[in-house]
C-alpha cells in the first residue's frame, strides 16, 4: 500500500485512554523488552515498528494479558472503558466451527448478553456475511484475517490490539482491511495499536510511530518527526533511511 | 460457565467429527474384543525337551490296562509340548533357550512300575532364565504327573481288590507279572468244616472242637477281606468332582478379560482425546484468546478432563451394556460402574491432558500420548509384580484396574473400593494441577 492510499485522518480525543509504563520483560538470560512507555489515545492508530526480535509481539502479548512483564504496569484513564480485543499474528479461531459459531462462541465468552445478534451485527460490519456458515479452515486467507478481528471485536473493545495484521496479506486485501480498520476508528472511536515491519504501512497508517529495536523504544513520535530528525533528504525513501538507522542497519 | 461453554464446543466439534466418532467407539470396542479374545483364547503350549532313557519297549497291565512310556508320554503331551530330543542335544537345547525344560524318563521306567517296589522317578530340569515359564510347565507337569498317579494308584487298587477277592473266592490270579493259583478262603473253610463233620462223625469230638478257632479265624478273615473293598474304594477317589455342563447359551467371558479390555480402551479414549482436545486449542491458536481471562488454564484443563471423562463414560457404558447382553458375564451394579467409570476417566483425561499441554502439536501430543499409555497400561495388568505395581499406582491405570476387576470378579463389593476409588480421584486432581501448571507457564512464557 502507498502512502495515496491513506484514509482520511481520524479525529482523535487529546489524553490516552491507556498507558504502558517502564514494561520490561525477560526470559532468563534475554531482556526482550527494557522499559518501553507507551500510551494511545481513543480513535489514534499507533504503529509500532521494528525488525524481527525487537520486542513488539512481546510488549502487545503483555498489553493485551497473555504475558506476564517484569516489570512496569499498565494503566487506563478513569472514565474509559478498559477493554482490550486481541489480534494474534496467526488467526486464533475454531478451525472446525462455522464463521457464526466462531462469533458466537467468543461472544459469549467475552459475556455478551445476546451472542447470538451479536454475531449476527459482526457479519455484517465485517462484511463476512455470505462466509457465515463456512468452517473456518475453508476461508481464504484475507478472509479469515477478518474474522480474526471481527472475533477481537466481539467483546466491544476500546482498544485494539494487532499483531502484524497484514504480514500475510496481498494487497487489495490490505486494502480492504485498512478501509475496515478506519471505519472502526472513525465510527467506534477505537483505538488501534498495531505492529508492522513495513516502514510504508506504518507511516501510511500510523498516527504516531513507536520503534523497537533490541527490545528498546528508539523513537516515538509522527513520521514528519522520524523524517526531519533521522531521515536523509526529503526522498520517498526517507522514512524507511530514518528507520534503518535508528534500528542500527546499514542504511543505503 | 465459560468452561462450559468450550466444553459444549468440543462435544459439538466431536458430533461433527462422524470420523472421529467412529474410530472413537468402534477402536475400543476393537481393542476390547482383542484383549478378551487372547486373554481367554487356548494358551499356547510351552515346548520341553523329552529324553526317553527307557528303551525296553516294555509294558504294564494295571487293572486290565495296558501302559508303556508311550502311553505315559501321549498324556503328558496333553500338557505340553514335547519334543523327543537325545540328552546331548536337549541340554544344549535348553541352554540356547529353544526349550523351557528337559523331562527325562529314567532307564527301568516300566519295569519299576511292574514291580512296584522303587517308584520310577520322572525328572524335570527348568531353566532359570525363564523363571516364570518354568513355574508354569512344573506346576503343568505336577498335575499331569498327579492324575496320572491317581489312575494308577486306582488300578493298583483295583487289582489288589481283586487280589483280595482271590483270597477269599479262590482261583487264578496275576500279579506283578506272576501268574499262580490261591486256594482261597471260601474254600479253606469249606474244607475245615468237612473235616470237623468227619472228625464228629469219626467220634473224636474234642479233636472236631480244638478247630474251632481256626474256623472262626478263617471267617472273620474272609468278612474283613470284603470290608476292605469299600475302605479300598473310598481311598481310591477321597473326593469326586461332578462336571455338569449347562445348555449352550452365551459367549463365555472371562471378567479378567472384560476387566483388562476396558481398562486399555477406556484408557486409549481418556487419554488421547484429553491431549487431542488441549493440544487442538493450542494449534488453532485459540489459547491466546483464552489465556486473556476469558478462560483460566485451570478451568480449560478442568473441562478438558470432564469432556474426556463424558467421552469415556459413554464409551464404557456401551462396552459393558454390549458384554451384558452378548456374553455370559453378569455386569449388573450400575450405580457403582457410573462412578468407578466417571473416576477412570477424569483420572485418564487428567494424564491425556498434561501430555497435551506439553506437546506444540496435536500430532505429537496424540503420538507422546499412545507412546506413554501403552506400555503403563500393561503394567497395569500384571500387578503381582511389585515395581509394576508400584509404577502403575502412580497413574490412574493401576487403580482403574482393580476397581474394574473388583466390580466384575468380587462377589461382594470389597470394603476397599472406596479407597481405590479415592484414590483415582487424587490421581485426577494431581495429574489435572501439573497440567493447569505447565499451560499456564508455557502460555505466559
Amino acid at each position: 500500500m502507498t502512502g495515496g492510499d491513506r484514509a482520511a485522518p481520524v479525529r482523535t480525543t487529546a489524553g490516552p485512554i491507556m498507558v504502558a509504563s517502564g514494561i520490561s520483560k525477560r526470559f532468563r538470560r534475554t531482556l526482550a523488552l527494557d522499559r518501553v512507555d507507551i500510551s494511545i489515545g481513543e480513535g489514534e492508530c499507533l504503529a509500532l515498528l521494528g525488525p524481527n526480535g525487537s520486542g513488539k509481539t512481546t510488549l502487545l502479548s503483555i498489553l493485551a494479558g497473555i504475558s506476564r512483564p517484569t516489570a512496569g504496569f499498565i494503566s487506563w484513564r478513569p472514565d474509559a472503558v478498559a477493554r482490550l480485543g486481541w489480534v494474534p499474528h496467526e488467526p486464533a479461531l475454531y478451525a472446525r466451527l462455522t464463521v457464526r459459531e466462531n462469533l458466537r462462541l467468543f461472544a459469549a465468552l467475552e459475556g455478551r448478553r445476546d451472542p447470538h445478534a451479536v454475531a449476527e451485527e459482526l457479519l455484517d460490519r465485517a462484511d463476512l456475511r455470505a462466509f457465515a456458515d463456512r468452517l473456518a479452515a475453508r476461508l481464504s486467507t484475507g478472509t479469515r484475517q477478518r474474522l480474526n478481528i471481527a472475533v477481537a471485536l466481539a467483546g466491544e473493545p476500546s482498544v485494539l490490539l494487532l499483531d502484524e495484521p497484514t504480514a500475510a496479506l496481498s494487497p487489495d486485501q490490505r486494502y480492504r482491511l485498512w478501509r475496515w480498520l478506519d471505519e472502526l476508528r472513525r465510527v467506534d472511536r477505537l483505538a488501534v495499536l498495531f505492529s508492522t515491519q513495513s516502514v510504508e504501512e506504518a507511516v501510511a497508517h500510523g498516527d504516531r510511530l513507536q520503534i523497537l529495536a533490541n527490545g528498546r523504544c528508539v523513537f516515538a513520535g509522527g513520521a514528519a518527526e522520524l523524517v526531519s530528525r533521522h531521515g536523509a533528504g526529503g526522498g520517498p525513501q526517507a522514512a524507511e533511511i530514518a528507520f534503518l538507522r535508528l534500528v542500527g542497519a546499514e542504511a543505503p | 460457565m465459560n468452561a462450559v461453554r468450550v466444553l459444549g464446543k468440543d462435544l459439538r466439534l466431536l458430533a461433527r467429527t462422524p470420523a472421529l466418532l467412529a474410530v472413537l467407539i468402534g477402536y475400543p470396542i476393537l481393542v476390547a474384543l482383542l484383549v478378551a479374545l487372547s486373554l481367554q483364547g487356548e494358551e499356547r503350549k510351552p515346548e520341553v525337551a523329552f529324553v526317553n532313557l527307557d528303551r525296553s519297549g516294555r509294558t504294564i497291565v494295571v487293572g486290565g490296562e495296558r501302559l508303556s512310556v508311550e502311553d505315559y508320554v501321549a498324556r503328558i503331551s496333553e500338557e505340553v509340548k514335547l519334543k523327543e530330543l537325545d540328552p546331548e542335544a536337549a541340554r544344549t537345547a535348553l541352554e540356547d533357550g529353544r526349550v523351557a525344560a528337559i523331562l527325562t524318563i529314567p532307564a527301568g521306567f516300566v519295569e519299576n512300575l511292574v514291580f512296584g517296589a522303587t517308584p520310577p522317578t520322572v525328572e524335570l530340569v527348568t531353566s532359570l532364565r525363564a523363571a516364570i515359564q518354568s513355574e508354569a510347565i512344573t506346576r503343568r507337569l505336577e498335575s499331569a504327573i498327579f492324575r496320572l498317579n491317581q489312575q494308577l494308584a486306582s488300578d493298583y487298587i483295583a487289582q489288589l481288590l481283586m487280589l483280595a477277592e482271590r483270597v477269599v473266592a479262590g482261583g487264578r490270579i496275576t500279579v506283578f507279572g506272576m501268574t499262580g493259583e490261591i486256594f482261597g478262603i471260601e474254600r479253606s473253610r469249606k474244607l475245615l468244616d468237612e473235616v470237623r463233620r468227619e472228625l464228629v462223625a469219626r467220634g473224636s469230638a474234642d479233636l472236631a472242637r480244638r478247630l474251632k478257632p481256626l474256623e472262626d479265624f478263617v471267617a472273620e478273615t474272609a468278612a474283613n477281606l470284603r470290608l476292605a473293598g469299600d475302605a479300598a474304594a473310598a481311598i481310591r477317589s477321597p473326593i469326586r468332582l461332578r462336571v455338569v455342563a449347562t445348555a449352550p447359551g452365551r459367549e463365555p467371558l472371562s471378567a479378567f478379560g472384560v476387566a483388562a479390555a476396558l481398562l486399555v480402551s477406556l484408557g486409549l479414549v481418556g487419554v488421547l482425546l484429553a491431549a487431542a482436545a488441549i493440544s487442538s486449542e493450542r494449534e488453532d491458536n485459540t489459547l491466546v484468546r483464552l489465556a486473556r481471562g476469558l478462560v483460566s488454564p485451570g478451568a480449560l484443563i478442568g473441562e478438558k478432563v470432564a469432556f474426556s471423562a463424558l467421552a469415556s463414560l459413554v464409551v464404557g457404558m456401551l462396552l459393558l451394556g454390549l458384554i451384558a447382553l452378548t456374553t455370559s458375564l453378569a455386569v449388573g451394579r450400575w450405580g457403582y460402574w457410573l462412578v468407578t467409570l466417571i473416576l477412570a476417566g477424569l483420572g485418564f483425561g487428567a494424564f491425556g491432558a498434561l501430555v497435551g499441554s506439553l506437546a506444540r502439536e496435536t500430532r505429537t501430543a496424540l503420538l507422546a500420548g499412545l507412546m506413554l499409555t501403552l506400555p503403563l497400561l500393561f503394567l497395569g495388568l500384571v500387578p503381582e509384580n511389585p515395581t509394576a505395581a508400584g509404577i502403575s499406582q502412580a497413574f490412574a491405570f493401576g487403580p482403574a484396574f482393580r476397581a474394574f476387576q473388583a466390580l466384575l470378579v468380587e462377589p461382594e463389593i470389597p470394603g476397599d473400593l472406596g479407597l481405590t476409588l479415592a484414590h483415582l480421584a487424587a490421581l485426577a486432581a494431581a495429574f489435572g494441577a501439573a497440567a493447569a501448571v505447565v499451560l499456564a507457564r508455557r502460555e505466559r512464557a
